[in-house]
């Protein structure tokens, strides 16, 4: 009972202190570049399928904005790192603030 | 320009196009104008050298350039993060499109009878290298979704048809490289 009970109070304070809130990666909108890049772009970074790639491409043109990814901070900042240096306009954010 | 085949498949592994002498010379001179454009901003009175060297600036803020401000955006919408970030990645983020940049001349530059062949790796860093092209030229000629548009009505002597002519090649060209590349 002794060790149960301590090992109960080791995961509330755990879950106190760490923070499993998904980060969110956004694409947004832009002008210039091609609608087929951005497809293809989501497809080579992500392993997308080019109908999940065509689906969220198509989502940031029309609604100005797609969620394309979601993870820890570390992982969202990997990944707009990526999308940056292929020239897509991303961003990251909490995944519970308003988009 | 004129109108060239473009990009196209060559078996598995290989993407071909071929250029006019001409087309040569215009891509040539973007791109180095693209990779002087990066090696902007470096920092030269960095207070520490070790930091320099991991590839952590001293600055911190977006750059002024709006072009470079296109080429190396801010990853937070928040400011403080932004900076945080930029500060940490912004010097290898440089470096990977210079790369990109360095593969496109390269090719470009050996490329005699016109003839470039890439493999999938620098098809990509081609695709990137031309997007940063194109984006850079986009942000010059306040390229928007009506542009197209817009520049039908510029006088036939403004220089600015001349930008939006190459611009517009560029995207053809891009296109041309996407359409091999996916064509399965």
């Amino acid at each position: 009972m002794m060790v149960k009970t301590t090992t109960n109070i080791e995961e509330e304070i755990k879950a106190i202190f760490s923070d499993n809130t998904p980060w969110v990666t956004i694409v947004w909108d832009d002008p210039v570049n091609l609608m087929t890049y951005v497809t293809y772009v989501l497809m080579e970074l992500f392993g997308y399928s080019r109908e999940k790639a065509h689906e969220l491409m198509m989502k940031v043109h029309t609604e100005g904005k797609a969620v394309v990814s979601t993870g820890s901070r570390e992982e969202m900042e990997h990944d707009v790192a990526r999308l940056h240096e292929y020239g897509l306009w991303a961003t990251l954010q909490r995944g519970d603030q308003a988009l | 320009m004129s109108a060239e085949k473009g990009f196209h498949r060559h078996g598995s592994n290989s993407y071909i196009a071929e250029f006019a002498e001409s087309e040569r010379e215009v891509l040539l001179n973007l791109i180095e104008q693209l990779i002087e454009l990066l090696s902007e901003r470096v920092d030269h009175g960095h207070e520490d050298p070790l930091a320099a060297m991991v590839g952590i600036a001293s600055h911190d803020s977006p750059p002024e350039d709006e072009v470079l401000r296109r080429l190396l955006p801010n990853a937070y919408a928040d400011e403080v993060d932004a900076s945080e970030f930029r500060r940490y990645t912004e010097s290898t983020l440089r470096g990977k499109k210079q790369a990109h940049a360095m593969s496109m001349r390269m090719y470009l530059k050996s490329a005699d009878d016109g003839i470039v062949d890439l493999d999938h790796d620098n098809a990509n860093a081609w695709l990137g290298a031309l997007n940063d092209i194109r984006l850079a030229l986009g942000v010059r000629i306040n390229v928007q979704e009506n542009t197209s548009e817009v520049l039908e009505l510029l006088s036939p002597d403004d220089p600015l048809r001349g930008v939006y002519a190459v611009y517009t090649w560029l995207g053809w060209l891009q296109e041309s490289l996407l359409s091999a590349l996916m064509d399965e």
